[in-house]
């Protein structure tokens, strides 16, 4: 009788610590696309994620756990609209991270806007998200201007370019990137021979090269493109001659689209190209070191993160970060981002600015493609 | 027009008005608010491509081009022109309609296959004009802030479940006909019925033009609903569902349509938990149907009422 | 070689190297569509389990367990994918196109059977594979062969080789054997072949086998050259359809036409007016094609049975 009354006792007072223990929980919705061709980034994304969930973990957050929902928008404003309801109803999250396209991004923005929760994108580039004035709108991904200013400045500093063929895949993304190519490219007295745009299906991109080489000298060829279609393009280039890797005189250029491993899967067709990347595996910053490291415990020694995992862990490096500084709702999480001021992560230093577009790209760097396909960092800026 | 509320079709008509008054407020978060007026949608599209398919026996495999061009029609007459709601819609249903003519005068000779795969192609083209036109339609970028004609989801799902019923009545009356007949007609053997003094060509197109008109006013729901448009919504992949949504309900039958798109559109909700198996389950579960049940779940209900009797 | 004579041909090699691309794909949708009028919307699907097939066989089995060396674990891969094509081709003929059949259906519910199956295989992939494009090197995939002005990769030599053998043995297997008679027979006329001792179900069991077969080594050849994911086939199912019209539903050589023709209708299409444009262009193709000439480049005699 006096042990079942001690273990009634004892339960309650564990229920009652549970109890306690369940509000401290920062409950963190993410939005990825897990089917369909946009499951490209969300199967970085949510590894990227599910890493960084079991990481923090074993940091102090003040007592706080996290506790994440996933759900699948499929790249689709119809999806992520759906999901991002469905999110906000049953978990009543105080942030939600997502998406990963940029049209997914701008559908759920004004619904987080409206239920005043903390939208945390790590994979967007269209300026709109950051320009439409939304107060819940962080963004910690390179926006298309921040991605393609540099590269021009470098196009037309440093490699002297006068002409550019501007190739970019046909996606809000393409686009954005595209533009923030040209309009710099074209003030500062270059020319653009061609703006080549192709859909996400194309495969064969001979006759793309073929017209390109048709065009006459070019310096720079600026590529907007993933992975797969981009060593196809570059190959395609270097059999016509038409890039240094291939015998010819223009510079593939590029942005941070490109994992790393990309100039492997593209052989010497890859060599002379020249691009910004913000997440370098090379970095000796311990921060990327103990990610790198982790990443491989986890997922296998062979596989080198790529930048989409980078940024989706740092999403939850933020939010923990938040945490530790006080954070417990949406509204304090919102405060504490604003107040951000060089907090480091694996993709560089966040600060934001005022309309949540991180705005510190002190890690961004140039790197160009040696022969032996290895990335030489460059100190152009 | 015998009388309307009379009968069992009256007590259907008013069994169909209790369930949509009171969807919203049994499902009532904004989430399943929000698949409800999807499902509304859907039985719209799933209705006109019925009439199209089912009733007329036309293999068209585009619809999706019609529900696209309903929704960006709408949308730049509102924001670009500045057009009320309403007036905008009755412009994209007459849009959509023409179109829909005009494919039925070209694909007026063919059959089958051919008609398939043209429509198919049609569809194709119509995606490609929508991503290409920017100047217009902004392609691949998308319209963005699109807002709905009435201003919260409970509204907007009485507003087209509303339309829903309506068109099913008028839909109903219409395949009770003998303009029913004569579509019915043309699906069972175009060229005795042409014997019989059937103009194929002009129904066939009455069929895709109705059926168009009606995927269009579908159409101008959607971008509202969604706040955004682009392009990617109208491509092959929603015409297929649309197609499964008519054949899992029941092809050729009134009420299988809506069976189809009421179970389509909630089954992939109820999966979400399952991740990557989602559209695998998807597949499979078309592919028995077919195989098993070409009549669809009309058929099904129709031999389990039979077996009980 | 002037500069735009240079380009022309340049060009027209990449166009008929697309084209040839094509008919790989498109040749068994035909073979497929002559004999059962039928279309099967997982061709393509088959041609990506070819991909993946050939792409295992060589990362995995052939030089890590069997140790052979490059070229001849491609060649072992063009037999699994082949294998792995047929396999398909069995299961889908016996599980979805025979019950069918059997059961009298008509011209939709096998279609839409194979969208179900498509989407399944598709998603299968997807489950098994993941997203992120795979990397298939054959042997000479990086190799680029240079006649003066003009160039192509050896692995697009490799495809039109492939191709051009392919049809020249489908060509001899129709004309010189008992087992192609009978397929032709089956095709023009179902009901009297069977009336002369045919087996319709086997030859029709045995054609879609063949037809899944080449569209297994087609991944094959194709999986070094283009962006290999579950999606691939996605990306080829509809313009291989259009070909399959335009050349003629169940006509072989109009296929073979048809294929050729755009693929070099899309090279120019890209060197003129701007690559966002080639489907527009194809389509419109199409749709010309139909009003035009309804029955295809090579008119095929078939009477409407009343």
């Amino acid at each position: 009788m006096k042990r079942a009354f001690i273990s009634v006792v004892f339960s309650f007072g564990a229920l009652a610590f549970a109890a306690q223990a369940q509000d401290k929980v920062i409950r963190v919705g993410v939005l990825m696309p897990i089917s369909g061709p946009g499951s490209y980034f969300g199967v970085m994304g949510k590894e990227g994620i599910d890493l960084a969930l079991e990481q923090v973990a074993k940091t102090d957050l003040k007592g706080y756990k996290l506790q994440v929902q996933y759900e699948d928008s499929a790249c689709s404003p119809l999806q992520a609209t759906n999901t991002v309801k469905r999110v906000l109803d049953q978990l009543k999250p105080h942030i939600v991270i997502g998406e990963e396209c940029s049209d997914a991004s701008l559908a759920i923005a004004p619904i987080l806007e409206q239920a005043k929760v903390v939208q945390l994108n790590a994979g967007s580039v269209t300026m709109k998200l950051t320009e439409s004035g939304y107060k819940y709108v962080f963004r910690i991904f390179p926006n298309a201007e921040q991605q393609s200013a540099p590269l021009v400045k470098v196009a037309r500093g440093h490699l002297k370019a006068q002409t550019a063929v501007i190739l970019y895949e046909k996606t809000n993304a393409g686009n954005d990137n595209a533009e923030g190519f040209e309009k710099p490219f074209v003030a500062a007295g270059g020319k653009v021979l061609a703006k080549i745009d192709f859909g996400r299906d194309v495969n064969d991109f001979t006759a793309i090269a073929t017209r390109i080489a048709s065009l006459g000298k070019v310096d720079v060829l600026p590529t907007f493109a993933l992975e797969g279609q981009q060593v196809r393009l570059s190959q395609a280039l270097a059999q016509a001659n038409v890039v240094k890797g291939g015998g010819g005189h223009g510079v593939q250029m590029g942005s941070i689209w490109l994992p790393w491993g990309y100039d492997q899967k593209a052989g010497q067709a890859a060599v002379g190209y020249v691009r910004i990347v913000q997440f370098d595996p090379n970095e000796k910053r311990k921060v990327v070191q103990d990610f790198i490291k982790a990443f491989q415990l986890k997922y296998g020694a062979g596989k080198t993160p790529t930048h989409i995992n980078a940024h989706a862990y740092d999403t939850i490096l933020l939010v923990a970060e938040a945490v530790r500084r006080g954070a417990k709702d949406s509204e304090t999480i919102r405060e504490q981002f604003t107040q951000f001021k060089d907090v480091e992560v694996t993709t560089g230093k966040i600060s934001f600015d005022k309309k949540g577009q991180n705005s510190d790209l002190s890690v961004v760097h140039f790197v160009e493609t040696q022969k032996d396909l290895s990335w030489k960092g460059l100190s152009w800026q | 027009m015998t009388g309307v509320f009379t009968g069992k079709r009256g007590i259907a008509f008013l069994l169909a008005l209790i369930v949509i008054a009171a969807a919203p407020w049994l499902l009532n978060s904004a989430y399943w608010r929000g698949i409800l007026v999807l499902c509304a949608m859907n039985v719209l599209l799933a209705l006109s491509l019925n009439l199209v398919l089912g009733y007329t026996g036309q293999l068209n495999l585009g619809q999706s081009a019609f529900f696209g061009i309903g929704a960006y029609v709408s949308t730049i007459l509102i924001k670009t022109y500045g057009w009320n709601f309403w007036l905008a819609a009755l412009a994209a249903v007459a849009a959509a309609g023409l179109v829909g003519l005009a494919l039925a005068a070209f694909a007026a000779r063919l059959r089958g296959h051919y008609l398939a795969i043209a429509s198919l192609g049609f569809a194709v083209i119509t995606y490609q004009v929508l991503v290409n036109w920017e100047s217009v339609t902004q392609g691949v970028r998308g319209i963005y802030g699109i807002l709905p004609p009435v201003p919260n989801a409970v509204a907007l799902f009485y507003l087209v479940a509303g339309i829903g019923l309506l068109v099913y009545f008028l839909l109903d009356n219409l395949v009770h006909s003998p303009v029913g007949d004569t579509l019915r007609a043309i699906r069972e053997d175009e060229v005795s019925a042409a014997a019989l003094g059937v103009n194929g060509a002009v129904w066939k197109a009455f069929a895709f033009g109705l059926g168009a008109a009606i995927a269009g006013l579908a159409g101008c729901f959607y971008p509202g609903f969604v706040g955004t448009l682009v392009p990617d919504a109208f491509g092959i992949v929603e015409s297929f569902t649309m197609m499964a949504m008519v054949i899992v309900g029941g092809m050729g039958t009134m009420i299988g349509p809506v069976i189809g798109a009421v179970v389509l559109t909630f089954l992939p909700e109820l999966l979400r938990g399952f991740g990557e198996l989602r559209l695998m389950i998807y597949g499979v579960a078309l592919t028995l149907v077919v195989l098993f049940m070409p009549g669809g779940m009309v058929q099904a209900w129709i031999a389990f009422k039979n077996k009980l009797a | 070689m002037t500069d735009l004579l240079a380009l022309v041909v340049q060009q027209s090699v990449n166009g008929i190297y697309l084209g040839c691309l094509y008919v790989m794909v498109a040749l068994g949708l035909t073979l497929i569509y002559g004999v059962l009028n039928q279309i099967n919307f997982a061709h393509a699907d088959f041609v990506t389990v070819g991909a993946f097939s050939a792409f295992f066989t060589v990362t995995r089995f052939a030089t890590k367990v069997l140790g052979i060396p490059d070229t001849g674990a491609y060649l072992l891969s063009l037999f699994s994918a082949l294998g792995a094509g047929a396999l398909l081709g069995w299961i889908v003929s016996a599980a979805v196109f025979a019950p069918l059949r059997r059961r009298g259906a008509d011209e939709l519910r096998p279609l839409i059977a194979t969208i179900g199956v498509s989407v399944l295989l598709e998603n299968g992939q997807l489950a098994l594979f993941g997203p992120i494009p795979y990397q298939f090197d054959s042997p000479l995939a990086r190799e680029t062969i240079r006649l003066g002005p003009i160039f192509f990769s050896g692995q697009s030599a490799l495809v039109v080789a492939v191709s051009v053998a392919a049809i020249a043995a489908l060509y001899a297997f129709m004309r010189f054997t008992f087992m192609g008679k009978a397929l032709r027979a089956v095709a023009q006329d179902r009901e009297t072949a069977g009336l002369m001792g045919i087996n319709e179900n086997l030859v029709i069991a045995l054609t879609i086998v063949i037809a899944s077969a080449l569209a297994g080594v087609a991944g094959a050849m194709l999986g070094p050259v283009v962006v290999l994911t579950p999606f691939t086939g996605a990306s080829l199912i509809v313009k291989a359809f259009a070909i399959v019209i335009i050349g003629g539903f169940g006509n072989m050589e109009g296929t073979i036409i048809a294929g050729l023709l755009v693929g070099i209708i899309e090279a120019f299409t890209v060197q003129y007016l701007g690559s966002g444009l080639i489907d527009l262009v194809v389509f419109a193709m199409l749709l010309l094609m139909l009003v035009v000439r309804p029955t295809g480049l090579i008119a095929e005699h078939k009477e409407e049975n009343v």
